[in-house]
């Protein structure tokens, strides 16, 4: 079927910032839609909150607005643009959901917009649990035995006639959030009054559970003319229980007959007749009882999910791209694969290899949660690997996602010894037994240690519910360990002595140099060097769609140890891009687009880029962002061998966030060559001493410090310097193990602790500068010329890690001296490190004073959010640097200070992790962010809270507690609410400090004194905001208890006295007048206009 | 035990046997599908083959009776890439190890399947052969020279049945198949539309066939280029006209050979179940499998008045179906598959129709 011509705009929505649930997958199919779009012809419109994107950079739609995803803002942005239809299955559950609600709210009709790829109805049938069933049941597919409650009672009734255990799911929740299983009584009702409460529309799901089943898979595509194909099944080899998003998955399923298979897909095509998707794809999600094949239905997301990127990724086969041209109308067989080149669109992808998805975890940031996984997502990231079989896959995707493991263990990392495991003790056992029965992130390891301890794969099946067929892998995966271990050395000096046959076995099932160095107990350099002598090589195979069948034009790659090389390097000049791998807490996004730039950077200069990736969410892994895409971990060893294949002229360290900068010093020592700034100079940045020595020499202040190995080292520096200290250990990203010390006492324990992170490298104190103000800045230089990119203040106090951070560009309190002071130092340092490329520099003012945290050589977090801000595409900038161009010749010499004001605010995943203590450290703790941005400081202020998901009020309670030091500001916040009509709740203490300043208050007993009291109150939604600032490093129980409630009810919170001055401007800028919308295009208009003025001043 | 694959061509992969040893000649043909090892062993159409399954990892969900697709393996042999150690499926009646020796399959694992492959995407399909004693490249060459010279007998003796056989005496319509190697997922389909099946030996002269008084008449898939189909051709000319006709697969290639189109082998041909088809006139198509290393000529079937093509292979243009509404014939290249449960192919549903 041709295009559709009568539509000429589309709007498309986002998905919002990384959160829990909803990662980059959204910014790689938005990207891909909007290419896809604009191919062909059509206007696009992008809203999305998140700045860290690639799909906001304003070359990627016509029209771009980075504002709050809100039906309020949309209806805005829909009166404004008029377009004619809307995509909302490209934006994850946010966009699918908020394109809902226009079209309930009856904008879309009034505004004559078309809901494409996915109707009204379909979204409802596959979103709203109760017409689900219904459909399932009218075309013959089983669902489990189920009720839909909307209270307490109903679903209590529907659970106890379905008996336990139960599961239960809230509807249009994204990530299974709010979900939970429930065994008995007690927990039914709590997880019911949990799930009623975080479904929007105030509806649970009360279900059988499936718990051990089988979890299948399947990616499906069906266009207007009913063309339906089938892109790849997936196993979860975590059974039901686990919510599939922080599954181990693989691709293709494993263990399924041909005739379940076909089964399998009679029933995917029915059910997405059945919803009715006619332009677009589903993932279907099945569970099938492993004794006798009886399958149900769990769920269908009619809208590209993170399953459809880890498919897209997996097969070769571009679904975003694919689903869009089919939202415009045109059919499979009209869009041709471009993998291929030959094929079209209209073919089932097959595979020659073995996918595995495993997720990253942060539980180590939450310490008091739980370790336990199940139908509440809790990942923040995946990694992929590919591999000739499943033990290849596996060991690869244990290196990839960054854990310090080196494999499926034998990497001189595991917990339990294999002296241990020879005669285990019974509880020894009953421990191993227990981590294997309930899901947790480390059970993997703990599978081998029951193997390894003599339980059978029988065994270890009843007690997980892991498919015999992944189990016996493990398996074979031990008793290779045990052959190789065979040949140990004596001494690491010793020559290594395996026989090249058994070598070349390891290697085919994935083993690493450095577990190969363990079991043999030798080097890992040694390993690699007997591995070249015997020629046991790396060689890469090509991921096409077809295995093998069609000639690809654009595959991408990953290694293996078999066969031809089939990966054959061209003879142009290339560079290497090194990604960031798995999404976790300070490491996201925001490297990815760096990356993507990197590479957009060298195809302008006309060089060949080579990136090197292993994240199935991210742009960076599109099969069209790079010139030859490497889908392999990121450790020394795999990339030396890309590097000895393709050997490029140099390799790009900078942007992918710490993981490749760990890489460039053991990279360096290889003889690579390192583009940008030098090793050296990181090393510098990185090594306290090295860097306390330049600061010296430069004359620039750093807070008082000393690094230590020991307590007792540590304890005198803190004595030297003074309480409280920062404690952190060197060369990590995200403030792991960072923590302001108060006394000695607690500074043993988190010595401790940091040394445990640091390793081999010392752990730093600093003396922590109290209310002081920090300020981040980006920088780009070329070896002469540094210009500040941009300089941002941060709303929070110091203490707070600058990720978590809410932080305004332009500054909006600092003197121009200061400014001044800061911009002198950037450029100094920047100078003496001989920056190529970017360079990030944290700073604190105190009493006018300005002090130098740290130094980061590289790309930071904010360096996308710069770039929107000031239109300029630093990153991009920063790759031409280091290919030798001046900054001069690039345009780029004067800081941009743009007239408009741009607000960066945090957004946590707190409501994943129950009975974590909501509160803000030098410890990173969210997971993404969301920019406001408008004329002001207050309105762009007040959008990023909106974005971020906060529920500002324009009237009812505040309640407000605040330590000592504080009281004296919170009164005129306080009064300033009180102006605005609020009604003024607070403890004793902070009331009589207010009450003194003539602001009338309601005194609330604590929380141990009596009730009714503020959690009382809260939850009788007296309360719509809480201001509420922490007293020391344990706080009270009261307070612990308050921040609890707040996430539960999304009630606006804050936790510094700055941050509470903000909101309340922001809510007297929300209240004089509504909130304008403005394209980036707009402000980027300005602003060359601005410097256009600039130059003609000059000219005069 | 050691074994090696040698390709006509001089290239030569090292194996492991699965089962027993020996040395078996044969065409290489790929399979991309992932999962259906039973169904294409058991499968007469590949009869003789030396098939080789790209995708990695075989024998995980074990074998099973139901599955087979008639009563014994055909191949020559089978290379793959690795075999699984254990089988875990709650159909499996025994592993995949058993079955290839139960039925004294040559089958090689711990083959490179995917250079194999590729070298066989640029070179085109040729012979090969697998030996367990024989290493000498000299030697295996010269063995296979030797089978490619040597004139070769029909094997449809052996897959066809010697008599003709009623399957099942419904009172629906009553349906004849040609048995050039029948299987038993096509036959299932025939049994849920409910319809009167007899099986016919491969040779059953044309009036023997019009003496049933069928109501139609389906030529099974089997073996292509085998010497005893010309013989089949000239049988089915004879009926081309008296009674409403079903070609699938080879059975669709002796349909339009026998109305006068050629015959032209292909150079890797479609072996797989992710074929896309479509009906020229819109946009509307299928995802098959298919098992076929020639095709009917297109030119010369454009030349049959009275037959119209009506669906072609989306990649390469190929013939997928032929249609004579006057005739009353219908021909598939692909293989109408089972869609999943108890369900029938379009195609039967078609062919029904034109029983009237």
């Amino acid at each position: 079927m041709p295009l559709r011509k009568d539509i000429k705009k589309v709007l498309m929505i986002g998905s919002g910032p990384i959160i829990i649930g909803q990662a980059c997958e959204f910014d790689y199919s938005g990207s891909q839609a909007c290419k896809a779009l604009r191919e062909e012809g059509y206007i696009t419109i992008l809203v999305n909150s998140n700045p860290a994107t690639i799909m906001t950079d304003p070359g990627m739609a016509d029209v771009t607005y980075i504002e709050p995803l809100s039906v309020e803002v949309l209806t805005r942005i829909i009166a404004k643009e008029r377009p004619d239809a809307i995509l909302p299955t490209l934006g994850g559950q946010t966009g699918l959901n908020l394109a809902f609600f226009l079209m309930k709210e009856g904008i879309l009709k009034k505004y004559g917009v078309e809901s494409i790829g996915a109707s009204v109805e379909a979204i409802s049938c596959a979103e709203d649990r109760h017409l689900f069933k219904k459909a399932m049941q009218e075309i013959g597919v089983d669902v489990p035995k189920s009720g839909i409650a909307t209270t307490l009672e109903q679903g209590m009734k529907i659970g106890l006639n379905i008996g336990f255990p139960i599961i239960l799911r809230p509807a249009y929740c994204l990530g299974g959030s709010g979900g939970a299983t429930a065994y008995n009584k007690e927990e039914l009702a709590r997880f019911l009054s949990k799930g009623l409460e975080t479904s929007p529309v105030h509806q649970v799901l009360v279900e059988q559970s499936v718990l051990g089943w089988k979890e299948i898979e399947f990616e499906v595509m069906r266009d207007s003319v009913d063309n339906v194909i089938m892109i790849t099944s997936m196993e979860n080899v975590d059974p039901m229980g686990v919510h599939t998003g922080d599954s181990i998955v693989v691709a293709p399923a494993q263990s399924l007959t041909a005739e379940e298979y076909t089964n399998f897909v009679n029933l995917s095509k029915r059910i997405i007749r059945r919803v009715g998707i006619s332009g677009g794809g589903a993932n279907i999600q099945f569970g099938q009882n492993p004794d006798n094949g009886h399958i149900v239905i769990i769920e269908v997301n009619p809208r590209l999910s993170r399953s459809s990127a880890l498919a897209s990724k997996a097969t070769g086969f571009p679904i975003a791209r694919v689903a869009t041209k089919l939202a415009v109308g045109l059919t499979l067989p009209e869009v041709m694969n471009q993998i291929t080149g030959k094929t079209t669109s209209f073919f089932e992808p097959t595979v020659d290899y073995c996918v595995f998805k495993i997720c990253r975890f942060t539980f180590e940031k939450f310490p008091r949660a739980e370790r336990l996984l199940n139908t509440s997502m809790k990942a923040v990231g995946e990694a992929m690997s590919i591999g000739r079989n499943f033990k290849e896959a596996l060991q690869k995707g244990i290196r990839s996602i960054e854990i310090g493991r080196f494999g499926f263990g034998a990497d001189g990392k595991d917990k339990i010894t294999d002296e241990m495991l020879a005669a285990p003790d019974s509880g020894l056992l009953k421990m191993i037994k227990e981590k294997i029965r309930t899901p947790n992130d480390e059970r993997l390891f703990y599978i081998r240690y029951g193997l390894k301890a003599g339980l059978s794969i029988d065994e270890i099946y009843a007690l997980s519910h892991i498919d015999r067929w992944f189990i016996d892998n493990m398996q074979q995966l031990v008793e290779l360990e045990e052959k190789i271990k065979k040949f140990r050395n004596k001494k690491p000096e010793d020559a290594i002595e395996i026989p090249a046959e058994l070598l070349r076995e390891a290697k085919k099932d994935g083993f690493s140099d450095r577990q190969l160095a363990y079991l043999l107990n030798s080097k890992e350099d040694k390993v690699r060097e007997f591995s070249g002598k015997n020629d046991v090589k790396a060689v890469y195979k090509l991921v096409d769609t077809c295995a093998g069948e069609f000639q690809a034009k654009q595959p991408y790659f990953y290694s293996t140890y078999e066969g031809a090389e089939e990966a054959r390097p061209s003879k142009n000049k290339k560079v290497m891009i090194l990604g960031g791998g798995p999404n976790r807490i300070g490491q996201g996004i925001e490297f990815d687009y760096c990356c993507c730039h990197a590479a957009y950077a060298l195809k302008e200069e006309g060089i060949d880029s080579i990136m090197v990736n292993c994240n199935p969410e991210t742009v960076s892994t599109d099969y069209d962002t790079s010139d030859r895409l490497y889908f392999e971990p990121l450790t020394l060893e795999d990339i030396l061998n890309i590097i000895a294949l393709e050997k490029p002229m140099g390799v790009i360290v900078q942007f992918g966030g710490q993981t490749p900068l760990n890489l460039a010093v053991p990279l360096r020592k290889m003889g690579v060559e390192l583009l940008g700034t030098s090793a050296d100079s990181i090393d510098i940045a990185e090594d306290r001493k090295r860097f306390k020595q330049m600061l010296h020499k430069l004359e620039l202040l750093q807070p008082d410090n000393g690094t230590a190995f020991t307590f007792q080292e540590a304890k005198e520096v803190a004595k030297k310097i003074g309480y409280p200290v920062l404690v952190r250990p060197s060369y990590v990203l995200g403030g792991r193990a960072m923590e302001i010390v108060y006394d000695e006492q607690t500074l043993e324990k988190f010595i401790k602790e940091a040394a445990e992170v640091s390793g081999e490298h010392p752990v730093l104190i600093d003396k922590f500068l109290e209310d002081a103000i920090e300020v981040d800045v980006d920088l780009i230089g070329d070896g002469s010329t540094f210009v500040i990119g941009g300089i941002m203040e941060h709303i929070e106090e110091a203490g707070i890690h600058s990720g978590d951070s809410a932080m305004a560009l332009p500054t909006f309190t600092l003197s121009e001296d200061i400014l001044n002071q800061i911009r002198e130092a950037s450029c100094k340092m920047a100078r003496e490190l001989n920056v190529l490329g970017l360079m990030n520099v944290q700073y604190a003012v105190k009493d006018n004073v300005v002090y130098v945290l740290e130094v980061n050589p590289r790309a930071s977090r904010t360096v996308p959010l710069v770039s929107k801000v000031i239109g300029a595409p630093l990153a991009k900038l920063a790759t031409k640097v280091m290919l030798g161009k001046k900054l001069k010749d690039l345009g780029f010499t004067q800081e941009i200070i743009p007239g408009h004001v741009a607000v960066k605010e945090s957004v946590f995943p707190f409501s994943r992790f129950p009975g974590v203590d909501i509160i803000l450290g030098p410890e990173m703790k969210s997971t993404g962010e969301v920019m406001g941005i408008d004329a002001d400081f207050g309105r762009a202020y007040i959008k990023s809270q909106i974005a971020a998901g906060q529920k500002l009020p324009k009237k009812g309670g505040v309640f407000i507690s605040v330590r000592d030091k504080d009281k004296r500001a919170i009164v005129f916040i306080a009064k300033k609410l009180q102006d605005l009509g609020f009604y003024i709740y607070a403890t004793s203490g902070t009331a009589s400090a207010l009450e003194k300043n003539g602001i009338s208050v309601k005194v609330l007993p604590k929380i141990a004194e009596g009730r009714p009291n503020i959690l009382d109150y809260m939850r009788d939604g007296k309360v719509q905001m809480v201001i509420n600032t922490p007293s020391g490093r344990i706080p009270r129980q009261d307070e612990v208890k308050i921040r609890s409630q707040v996430i539960l009810y999304n009630i606006a919170y804050t936790t510094t006295i700055f941050g509470a001055q903000a909101t309340v401007n922001g809510i007297e800028a929300l209240a004089k007048k509504d909130l304008q919308v403005r394209s980036l295009q707009r402000y980027h208009k300005e602003i060359s206009a601005q410097k256009h003025g600039k130059n003609k001043r000059k000219n005069k | 035990m050691k074994a090696t694959l040698m390709l006509e061509d001089g290239k030569s992969f090292s194996a492991e046997t699965v089962g027993f040893g020996g040395e078996k000649i044969g065409e290489v043909i790929l399979n991309t599908a992932v999962v259906g090892y039973q169904e294409m062993m058991t499968d007469p159409a590949n009869c003789g083959k030396i098939l080789v399954l790209t995708y990695p990892l075989i024998g995980n969900y074990g074998c099973a009776p139901k599955f087979n697709e008639s009563p014994r393996v055909w191949l020559a042999g089978l290379a793959i890439k690795e075999k699984s150690r254990i089988y875990s499926n709650w159909q499996a009646k025994e592993s995949f190890d058993d079955f290839v020796k139960k039925h004294n399959l040559l089958a090689i694992s711990g083959v490179d399947t995917r250079t194999l492959a590729v070298h066989l995407r640029q070179k085109g399909q040729m012979l090969g052969i697998i030996s367990t004693h024989c290493f000498e490249a000299k030697e295996l060459l010269s063995k296979i020279s030797v089978f490619r010279k040597t004139k070769k007998e029909s094997s449809l003796p052996q897959i066809s049945v010697t008599k003709p056989r009623q399957l099942s005496k419904a009172k629906a319509k009553k349906i004849a198949i040609l048995d050039l190697g029948i299987t038993q997922s096509i036959l299932r389909q025939l049994e849920i539309l409910g319809l009167s099946v007899t099986l016919l030996p491969y040779n059953a002269p044309a009036e023997e066939i019009l003496r049933l008084k069928a109501d139609g008449l389906i030529i099974s898939g089997g073996p292509e280029e085998d010497a005893g189909l010309k013989e089949v051709a000239a049988n089915v000319k004879a009926l081309v006209g008296k009674l409403p006709i079903l070609g699938i697969s080879c059975g669709h290639q002796v349909l339009a050979a026998a109305l006068g189109a050629k015959i032209a082998r292909m150079k890797l041909g479609h072996h797989g179940v992710n074929y896309p088809i479509h009906n020229p006139a819109s946009y509307k198509g299928e995802i098959t499998a298919q098992n076929h290393s020639c095709v009917v000529d297109i030119d010369s079937l454009n030349k049959i008045k009275q037959v119209k093509v009506t669906a072609y292979n989306l990649n390469d243009r190929s013939v997928e179906e032929m249609e004579s509404k006057p005739l009353k014939l219908l021909g598939v290249q692909y293989i109408p598959a089972c869609p999943g449960f108890n369900e029938a192919n379009t195609v039967f549903k078609k062919f029904i129709k034109m029983l009237g």
